[in-house]
């Protein structure tokens, strides 16, 4: 089932990025369309965050995720770094839980 | 550049540490090669999401590609079409966003972004190959907090990618609709759902 869906997924990826340059698409893109299209990966990436926060493994969150996904947001946001957002939150709910 | 290594070893570390195997991480980036999404697909897949969800997830996360195909197409189109079929298969925000300021400065040289594209791809999969390394080589994954690292990616991203106020009205929408769902029992369907319907606050409001 996973090899099911890394092929589903490279074909939809792959048919996303190729058919423009494939097939001539005539007329544009109404704005709204665009605009819907635009905000679309902030919120599915910002939808993955949501569970793993609330209710990682499926139970309630004991505060630490919650916690230290703050963290990462104020860390990023003042530094502007991803690699140093993650570290923040990984170091973060490795203490945070044994507390 | 160097955000592509860093992001792709810890792809293939936290894919390692969710319990995918090697081939299948590997696979992932070879075949799929779209950073957000396979993040996404090792964290449906931990939380044992149906195949068809798995993929309409990451088909919505890459819709946006049409976007930035179409506005490449004017300089690509020269191109046979076995050339055109690489360019999509290589095309990624960091290849579109390079594309577009070379272009506009007046670039008319394609070698340029096959170069810069392909060269993506090649670092994205060697640092897959040593992420897998060395999650294979760490332990426990919760004791360490290693875990979160998938979680702690998608929120610098979504942080990083926020550029105007709706935007971030979106984002904490999306994260509290897929949080209350996950919550009252509906996971599998939690984050498309979220992820498809909070957007429609862009439609409506106005910039």
């Amino acid at each position: 089932m996973i090899w099911l869906a890394i092929a589903g997924s490279a074909i939809a990826t792959f048919l996303v990025r190729s058919t423009p340059f494939v097939v001539t698409i005539r007329g544009r893109l109404p704005p709204a369309a665009s605009r819907y299209l635009e905000a679309l990966p902030v919120a599915i990436i910002a939808a993955l965050v949501g569970p793993a926060v609330v209710a990682p493994a499926g139970t309630l969150t004991h505060g630490a995720e919650p916690v230290a996904a703050a963290l990462v947001v104020v860390t990023v946001v003042w530094r502007r770094s991803l690699l140093a957002g993650v570290l923040v939150g990984v170091i973060a709910v490795a203490l945070l839980r044994t507390t | 550049m160097g955000t592509v290594l860093v992001v792709g070893t810890t792809f293939g570390v936290v894919a390692r540490q969710s319990g995918l195997q090697p081939v299948e991480i590997a696979g992932m980036s070879l075949l799929v090669f779209a950073g957000a999404s396979q993040f996404a697909m090792v964290q449906l897949f931990s939380e044992r999401v149906p195949t068809a969800i798995v993929i309409a997830s990451v088909l919505f996360i890459n819709l946006r590609h049409v976007l930035m195909a179409a506005s490449l197409r004017a300089q690509l189109q020269r191109l046979p079409l076995a050339g055109r079929i690489v360019a999509g298969f290589v095309l990624t925000d960091e290849s579109f966003a390079m594309a577009t300021g070379y272009f506009r400065r007046g670039g008319r040289s394609l070698a340029y972004y096959f170069t810069f594209a392909i060269s993506l791809y090649v670092l994205w999969n060697l640092a897959t190959l040593a992420g897998i390394a060395i999650g294979s080589a760490i332990g426990d994954p919760r004791r360490l907090g290693v875990d979160f690292a998938i979680t702690a990616t998608f929120t610098g991203i979504v942080v990083l990618a926020i550029r105007r106020r709706s935007e971030a009205v979106i984002a904490v929408v999306a994260a509290l609709v897929s949080g209350g769902l996950a919550l009252a029992g509906a996971s599998t369907l939690a984050v498309i759902t979220a992820g498809a319907l909070a957007p429609v606050i862009a439609v409506v409001t106005r910039r």
